[in-house]
């Protein structure tokens, strides 16, 4: 099992979800309005007036073999829309209720 | 969730919704009257009171002047004028605008009760008349009639009169011109004489004579009957074989001392339309009744009424006042067709895609639509007010669409999904629309506050505007973001077709957007140059003011024109209408624009309302005149009136004329008229006064009519009685002058009943007995015991100039030199008479004053010139609030110089004037021209949150936000210039107003573009060295204090 953080522009949304589903993974949590700028490139996402855009964030637990297949798409996504912005971190899970 | 968000979710909810506001809207379209202006309530109250015998002098010491100082205790008491003539006293009041007149009425009520008991005992109670725009006629028809003209009142008056009488709406329909029946007993008084009779015997002889009686019932056997006496004559001449008395044992009857006439009346108003001799139908409205419905009602009887008159009795309409409110309202209606229009090709023409350009332009429709909701909700009508607020809002609704479209627009290009887009597009610059629409809103709802004369017509515009700016931001917020996400979509490659017609067009914006960077970037550079030249040309446009001129209300064509002409006093009728007929002929050949011209020449009787409101007398002549449409004739409405004026003054025998442009009826976009009030007790001296102002106001170029208000003398007999000789022969006055009355004026004996209708039966002297002094003399008198005595054995006959009547305003007697402007603006007129006034030699104890037009424009300009000042403070409020900063709204309150500097230039160079209509327009200009401010330093501030520096900053913020100030303002432009260049009827009214926010919203931009980002640089870097210096002292005080 591992957990990916997804954080991406609010656009990003609708499209997530649906790439979440094709892939059965099921469980997820999310974040709405979050803040944020990315380490190099891209727009700040700050709701103010001078970067009003906001991002936000999805954590999901998928089993590890998904993992590859996620990061791949996740990728295709970003690239097709740079502007936009979209990043996963991966992290093992260590134990789960 | 917000509503952005939940409309996108809810596509359906949300259209249907609107969907819903459009058919609610124009359901209240179909509903709502038209009129020409707002329903403007009266603030006139008049006050009758007779008192009958006294003179015009008796009257003012007895009654008016106590009357009006109990009175003038009324509060929003604006004026109080008088007239007090012979027999009557009229006192008018007029009141502040807007104050309610029911209330006012009973307050007049009290203090006329409490004042009742210092008056005259013979002064009859006070009446109360409350004046309003009601008693103008709507529709006036002309009778032609030729066999007929005998009987043309009854046929009248069953046939026209009361059918039109029964129209729902109709107030009172009256017949003037048509002669009433009446029966005439001409006595011969030598036979009265001889035969021991009088006038007054047999005139109560016909009276008891003329009788139905009943007598009761009784009883026959088992039957009840009624018993009746039969009699009153059924035919005229039956009146011939009364028994009038006894003389020398032989019975006289009235054939053998009068003759009996079934006539018509002798004094009447004779009326000739387009030459021919007829009648003329006055029909008013009820109160708050619909005119135009009134009128199609009336126009729709025509043909129907026409069928049952005889062959040569033919109807036409002289004035039908529905006409020109139906042709202006379709002017306007065609305005703000060609501003959407307009406005949709600016819109496609930046935007390039007509899904986009729909979603745009689908919210002016619905907007305005919506408005009509309003309208119908309060009771209002579609008039030149409302039909002009929406011609107004077209260009600005569309500005809140665009910039939610624009932003949303930019999300998709950066790769989100429609729906995405939609909502966090319209979420970021939701804010930003908002306090933009504020600033507008702070304009107009505070027009919704004026008082007096222009607040009534300018609240509904307030009220209008406000409320379409509402409902265009709601549509923004809701509808644009709805079918943003559903309509558009990431711009596929374009078709060649598409980017050959569109290619150039393209290349085109983006030069200009090209040199407009290069341009503020060398404007960035040389800040003094431009500040200095910006400043420079406001300061030179001042010198502009001087050249345009000022007025109240541009005057308005509508084809019609009342002249009334004054003959000497006495002139004969039969001579009036010789005049009238030859000016007629002259008037009709000279030109041929005159569709209609009627004119009435005598006296009226007494019964006629319609008449008895206007003047009349048989030395007077008055003419309506209706001209063809305003497109289809080159001479200009005021032109004709002039040429009238000139031919008037070519006839010597004509005393005073007055040619009243409009009819004389129109509330407002009448002409220019001065009223110099001359304020003084002595008539001779106020009299002269008057006659010098006349004759140099005369001088003065542009003045084409002088009148003083005060008439003549006028000359008439007295009979002045000796009081003592009367009682020597049990006399007194009242009896003898009874007796004369009876004698020229006749008794009234009783009425001939025919048809059910009444006819006066009247006993007098016949006409040949009436015609000199002596006979006048000749009149003997019956005291109590049956002996006679002649006039001229107790009393002498002189002929005497009575008084005229005397005027008073707020308590003071006045006398009004009435001067009436054409082609010149009311300002330089006002300038060279005060010049002249100043020379003139005027004695102590009397004043001038200019009034008329010119108090209600300085009136109308001191509110809205507070108004102004209100909505400055008010923009500022809002925009120092939007930016939390008050540096920002200071620099983009720079605009507005140059707002009126256009507005002065864009007036001067199309020979328009300053009038409230202008000044409202530079007033909205207030709101719109801010925005394009708010716009740039928005950005400007925005790119340097982001961190650029001042230069880049500004000119890179420049760049990107040129095409949506540019688009903002070409829409609100482009949607005025229909009102600007319109020729339609009553386009007068609103032209300057186009006029004035074109030339100052163009001058402003033009200028703002440029000067704003220069300003901000100049702030910007005060500030940045105002921190400098900070940072370094505070270094220094850390190096002192190490």
């Amino acid at each position: 099992m591992k957990s990916v953080l997804i954080t991406f522009d609010q656009a990003h949304y609708a499209r997530i979800i649906e790439l979440l589903d094709k892939l059965s993974c099921r469980g997820f949590s999310y974040f709405e309005q979050m803040r944020g700028r990315g380490s190099k490139t891209g727009e700040p996402h700050y709701g103010s007036h001078a970067w009003p855009s906001m991002c936000s964030a999805i954590i999901t637990v998928v089993d590890d073999s998904k993992v590859d297949t996620l990061l791949d798409r996740l990728r295709q996504m970003d690239e097709a829309t740079p502007q936009l912005g979209l990043r996963a971190f991966v992290w093992n899970i260590e134990k789960a209720i | 969730m917000s509503i952005y968000e939940g409309s996108v979710k809810k596509p359906i909810m949300t259209a249907l919704c609107f969907v819903a506001v459009a058919i609610l809207g124009l359901f209240s379209l179909t509903k709502l009257p038209i009129d020409l202006y707002p329903d403007i309530e009266t603030n006139m109250i008049m006050v009758m009171t007779a008192y009958p015998g006294a003179s015009a002098a008796d009257i003012e010491n007895n009654v008016t002047r106590p009357l009006e100082n109990a009175l003038n205790a009324v509060s929003d008491l604006k004026h109080i004028t008088s007239e007090s003539k012979e027999n009557i006293s009229l006192i008018t009041l007029e009141f502040e605008f807007g104050e309610d007149i029911d209330v006012l009425t009973n307050d007049v009520r009290d203090k006329l009760d409490m004042v009742k008991s210092e008056l005259p005992d013979e002064a009859e109670n006070p009446i109360i008349f409350k004046f309003s725009s009601d008693m103008i006629p709507i529709v006036i028809l002309s009778v032609q009639a030729d066999e007929s003209m005998p009987a043309l009142y009854k046929i009248l008056d069953d046939n026209v009169a009361s059918p039109l009488a029964r129209i729902s709406g109709v107030g009172s329909v009256s017949i003037s011109g048509a002669p009433e029946r009446e029966i005439q007993i001409y006595v011969d008084p030598v036979k009265l004489e001889a035969y021991n009779l009088s006038i007054e015997t047999i005139s109560s002889i016909i009276g008891a004579e003329n009788r139905n009686i009943p007598g009761g019932t009784f009883d026959v056997g088992s039957d009840t009957y009624s018993l009746r006496v039969q009699g009153e004559f059924t035919d005229a001449s039956q009146m011939n074989d009364i028994v009038v008395g006894n003389f020398g044992g032989r019975t006289i009857y009235l054939r053998d001392v009068a003759v009996v006439h079934d006539s018509v009346e002798e004094r009447a108003q004779e009326t000739y339309n387009n030459g021919v001799q007829g009648a003329m139908i006055v029909i008013q409205k009820q109160s708050g009744a619909n005119s135009v419905e009134i009128s199609d009602a009336v126009k729709e009887a025509m043909p129907r009424l026409q069928k049952n008159l005889p062959s040569d009795v033919k109807l036409g309409v002289i004035v039908d006042t529905s006409d020109n409110i139906r042709n202006t309202i379709d002017t306007l209606f065609e305005t703000v067709i060609l501003a959407l229009i307009f406005v949709s090709l600016v819109v496609f023409l930046f935007l390039g895609r007509w899904r986009a350009t729909l979603i745009i332009v689908i919210t002016i429709p619905i907007s305005l639509v919506a408005s009509f909701i309003y309208l119908a909700a309060t009771g209002n009508s579609l008039n030149i007010i409302s039909l002009s607020s929406l011609s107004i809002a077209i260009g600005m609704v569309v500005d809140d669409a665009i910039v939610v479209l624009e932003n949303v627009t930019n999300h998709i290009e950066r790769g989100s999904e429609p729906r995405q887009a939609a909502v966090h597009g319209t979420n970021e610059v939701g804010l930003s629309v908002v306090a933009s629409t504020l600033t507008l809103i702070a304009v107009f709802f505070p027009l919704t506050l004026v008082t007096g004369m222009t607040g009534v017509l300018f609240q509904q515009l307030g009220w209008m505007v406000t409320i379409i700016m509402v409902i265009s931001i709601v549509c923004a917020l809701s509808l644009t973001p709805m079918l943003c996400s559903r309509m558009l979509k990431l711009q596929p490659k374009q078709s060649k077709m598409f980017t050959l017609l569109y290619g150039p067009i393209e290349k085109g914006l983006d030069k200009f957007d090209n040199a407009y960077a290069r341009l503020l970037h060398w404007a960035v550079g040389h800040r003094t140059v431009v500040i200095v030249s910006c400043m420079s040309f406001f300061v030179l446009s001042l010198f502009l003011v001087r050249f345009v001129g000022t007025e109240f209300m541009p005057a308005q064509d509508n084809g019609r024109i009342s002249v009334t002409v004054e003959l000497p006093i006495g002139t004969r009728t039969e001579i009036s209408k010789e005049i009238g007929m030859r000016l007629y002929e002259q008037w009709m050949e000279q030109y041929p624009e005159i569709e209609v011209c009627n004119f009435t020449a005598g006296q009226a009787s007494t019964d006629n309302t319609f008449a008895s409101m206007t003047d009349n007398g048989t030395h007077l002549l008055t003419y309506n005149i209706r001209l063809s449409d305003p497109e289809e004739r080159e001479r200009t409405l005021s032109e004709i009136c002039d040429l009238m004026r000139k031919d008037l003054a070519g006839y010597p025998e004509i005393k005073k004329s007055q040619v009243n442009l409009g009819g004389g009826m129109a509330v407002m976009g009448g002409e220019t008229m001065l009223d110099y009030e001359i304020y003084g007790y002595s008539f001779e001296e106020s009299d002269s006064v008057a006659s010098q102002l006349s004759a140099l106001l005369r001088e003065i170029k542009g003045v084409s009519e002088v009148r003083i208000s005060r008439g003549d003398y006028q000359p008439e007999y007295q009979v002045d009685f000796d009081r003592e000789k009367l009682a020597l022969n049990g006399l007194n006055l009242t009896t003898a002058a009874t007796y004369l009355r009876n004698r020229i004026n006749g008794a009234t004996a009783s009425q001939f009943r025919e048809e059910g209708e009444e006819y006066d039966i009247k006993v007098m002297y016949a006409p040949e007995f009436r015609t000199s002094i002596e006979d006048i003399e000749n009149i003997v008198i019956y005291n109590a015991q049956g002996k006679g005595v002649r006039v001229k054995e107790v009393g002498t006959v002189v002929e005497r100039f009575a008084p005229p009547t005397i005027e008073r305003k707020d308590r003071e007697r006045i006398n009004t030199v009435t001067a009436i402007l054409s082609g010149v603006p009311m300002s330089e007129v006002v300038e060279q008479a005060q010049a002249k006034i100043d020379q003139m030699a005027i004695p102590s104890g009397i004043s001038i004053q200019l009034s008329g037009t010119y108090e209600d424009q300085q009136d109308s300009f001191g509110d809205l010139y507070a108004l102004m000042y209100l909505i400055i403070v008010l923009v500022f409020i809002v925009m120092a609030a939007q930016f939390e900063s008050l540096t920002y709204p200071f620099i983009i309150m720079f605009s507005l110089p140059f707002a009126f500097s256009g507005v002065f230039l864009a007036l001067w160079m199309s020979g328009n004037t300053l009038n409230v209509m202008s000044l409202i327009g530079a007033i909205m200009l207030i709101g719109i021209v801010v925005k394009n401010g708010i716009v740039l330093i928005d950005y400007i501030s925005l790119n340097r949150e982001r961190g650029m520096g001042i230069r880049e900053a500004v000119v890179k913020g420049g760049h990107s936000r040129l095409r949506p100030v540019i688009m903002t303002t070409l829409t609100t432009i482009l949607g005025m210039v229909p009102m600007a260049i319109g020729t339609g009827q009553g386009s007068e009214m609103w032209r300057p107003m186009g006029t004035a926010v074109i030339g100052g919203l163009t001058v402003s931009t033009i200028l703002t573009l440029i000067l704003i980002p220069v300003l901000y640089c100049v702030f910007a870097s005060v500030g940045i060295k105002r921190k400098r210096k900070k940072h370094h002292e505070s270094l220094m005080a850390k190096n002192t204090s190490l």
